[in-house]
């Protein structure tokens, strides 16, 4: 609930408010005398008890609300910074456990589920890597096997991409992976965001998939319309050949990665590709990104929530302070009448 | 007890100093160290199509079981202590997809809810549903995270392709420090499945003729004809499998609730359960000094007369 501009922890503590009569209803610091009459009236003493059950009543009124809680709610703020957003697509299909070596060296047979060092797990490390390098940067998900899901939606907390990428490590890789959808909920990811700087999608895959004509148009239309730099890390197989070579060999170009690639470059938007062969290569293209994708960009500020109820206990003390006086001044002056 | 006018003057004038203290204590006194205890949970629902029967009540509404268990697992998010972390995973086929490594539940709230609210049958992969593979998945990549979580899996129990008991898979590999909570969701009664196909489009309810009834591999290894017909040909239709879940958290200790009504039973249980983290946190004493000091000011103002007769 809001009261004063402030939420409330424990606003059932407010139930307590109605103690501030107390002072209003209380005797207990008058004196019985046999015949009213005989006291004479008196403004300044009236306007002085007055003034004391206010103060009293201020000092219950704070020390509830004190208890209640106060806080200001954890606020996001704008500013500006240096990054981008990026949305990570990481494929998850079974070639992806495939021991990742590098060129030249004999290509290992038996899948490493579990241990050595898979495709999946090095491009987990790398990734992990380019997140903690940009902390300004806000980051997506889209899981996808035969459907692509927007796992993580933009978002700024780094534990929970972090978390995300550690998890699309874990496990064996998934039969079927259809690349284009989650290429296209990717797009439409930023669909639903306002446009704030710089939009990058990031494909990790090792292989490539012929597109139907239905998507490819889908895909062009959208990476343009929401303004989108793709960049797509290749982790090719060891017999692969350069993806850029031009080739007079009809079976090289036919092959899935090159037509991806060159359906990459009519896209209209700016695209990149980056040949993984060996660990370096992988490290040195997430360098390159990092230092492209610096532009400056709205990045939104979690401001933490904060305490309020300090404010309450200094009200509360100082009223406390002055009835306190009040009332040894009262004492001394009882006591000399006394005497 | 009687007290003259002048020592009740007296004694209010202490009782007055004695809350500006308390007030300049709350103000002032240095928050100390508390450990409260947390817990590390991997969270596993089961998003398989038995998942889409409508036989579980939610605020008075008949909903599906999947989404019974996306509301239990939000109020168990929203109960847990700041400092425990929570993962997410998906079971659909025999596997437990871990879609988030276990994350602090107060700072990453926002993310968890909103995942949470994702995981639903539209992800699933496959149309089968061995559940007990699946938990053992679970556990071996809870394993392999650090600090490893304990497990809850929301599920109905339902296996698909049917389990023969003799044939029931063995967890070989060693709990080592894994434990885990099932919790139950789904009826009583024997229900149809409504059946999707892979792109998530309804087709009407899972037929008897679509299913296979009986352990394949047992029925291979020799059972008899008279024991194979005496069995119920009713794997089309799906209610909470008690009996599977019992026998399943018996062989991997870990425990069993049955459709739990609220998430203080949950939260109980797991707390006997699991293991739990001694989290240090910043205790601030202000609210004891002020509760104090309240209570000293009604004292001071208390107006006894009213209670005199």
């Amino acid at each position: 609930m809001t009261f004063f501009g402030l939420q409330w922890g424990a606003s059932a503590m407010m139930w307590l408010l109605p103690l501030m009569a107390l002072p209003w209803l209380s005797h207990s610091q008058s004196k019985v005398v046999a015949w009213s009459q005989f006291v004479p009236d008196d403004p300044l003493s009236d306007a002085t008890g007055f003034l004391l059950k206010l103060l009293a009543s201020i000092t219950i009124a704070s020390l509830i609300l004190a208890l209640a809680k106060p806080y200001v709610p954890e606020k996001a703020i704008e500013r500006v910074g240096n990054g981008a957003e990026v949305v990570i697509l990481v494929d998850r299909s079974r070639s992806m456990d495939d021991p990742f070596s590098s060129r030249g060296k004999a290509l290992a047979i038996n899948r490493t589920v579990g241990k050595g060092d898979s495709k999946r797990r090095i491009a987990k490390k790398y990734l992990l890597e380019f997140v903690d390098k940009r902390p300004d940067d806000r980051f997506g998900f889209v899981l996808f096997s035969n459907k692509a899901l927007d796992l993580l939606p933009l978002s700024y907390n780094k534990n929970s991409i972090r978390q995300t990428i550690n998890a699309s490590a874990l496990g064996k890789g998934l039969s079927e992976t259809n690349i284009a959808k989650a290429m296209i909920t990717a797009a439409e990811m930023y669909g639903k965001e306002t446009y704030s700087g710089s939009r990058t999608v990031l494909l990790v895959s090792d292989g490539g998939q012929e597109f139907s004509a239905e998507n490819k148009q889908l895909i062009t239309e959208l990476y343009k319309r929401e303004n989108l730099t793709l960049y797509w890390l290749y982790m090719r197989s060891t017999t692969g050949l350069r993806i850029d070579e031009e080739s007079t060999d009809d079976s090289w170009a036919k092959t899935p990665e090159k037509k991806l690639h060159k359906f990459f470059k009519s896209l209209g938007v700016p695209y990149h590709v980056f040949e993984i062969e060996s660990v370096k290569s992988f490290s040195e293209a997430i360098d390159t990104i990092d230092q492209q994708q610096k532009q400056p960009l709205i990045v939104e500020e979690i401001i933490p929530r904060e305490d309020k109820s300090s404010p309450f206990f200094w009200m509360a003390m100082i009223t406390m302070l002055l009835l306190a006086m009040a009332q040894f001044y009262t004492a001394w002056g009882v006591k000399k009448a006394h005497e | 007890m009687k007290i003259s006018y002048q020592q009740r003057i007296i004694a209010t004038a202490i009782g007055m100093l004695l809350v500006v203290v308390l007030m300049v204590l709350a103000l002032s006194f240095p928050r100390t160290d508390r450990t409260v205890k947390v817990m590390d949970l991997l969270f596993v629902l089961d998003i398989t199509q038995s998942m889409d029967v409508k036989d579980v009540e939610l605020d008075g509404e008949k909903v599906s079981r999947l989404a019974w268990a996306q509301a239990h697992a939000k109020d168990l998010l929203q109960t847990l202590p700041c400092g425990s972390h929570v993962g997410l995973a998906a079971f659909s086929e025999s596997r437990s997809l871990v879609l988030m490594n276990p994350v602090e539940v107060c700072s990453s709230y926002n993310d968890l809810s909103q995942m949470l609210a994702k995981i639903d049958g539209s992800i699933s992969w496959a149309l089968s549903s061995e559940l007990s593979k699946a938990v053992f998945g679970a556990i071996d990549q809870a394993k392999l995270m650090t600090p490893s979580p304990d497990i809850v899996f929301i599920t109905d129990g339902h296996e698909a392709p049917p389990l023969h008991e003799s044939l029931f898979p063995k967890y070989n590999r060693g709990l080592e420090d894994v434990s885990g909570v099932f919790v139950g969701v789904g009826g009583d009664e024997l229900l149809p499945i409504p059946k999707h196909d892979l792109e998530g489009n309804e087709d009407g309810f899972w037929e008897q003729n679509d299913v296979l009834h009986e352990d394949v591999y047992a029925s291979m290894s020799g059972e008899s004809e008279e024991v194979r017909a005496a069995r119920p040909r009713n794997q089309h239709l799906s209610s909470q499998k008690q009996t599977h879940l019992t026998s399943l958290a018996k062989r991997l200790s870990f425990d069993y609730l049955v459709s739990p009504d609220n998430v203080d039973t949950l939260l109980t249980t797991l707390e006997g359960k699991v293991k739990t983290r001694d989290q240090v946190i910043n205790y601030n004493w202000a609210p004891w000094f002020s509760a104090v000091a309240l209570l000293l000011l009604a004292l001071i103002y208390f107006p006894f007369r009213f209670f005199r007769h």
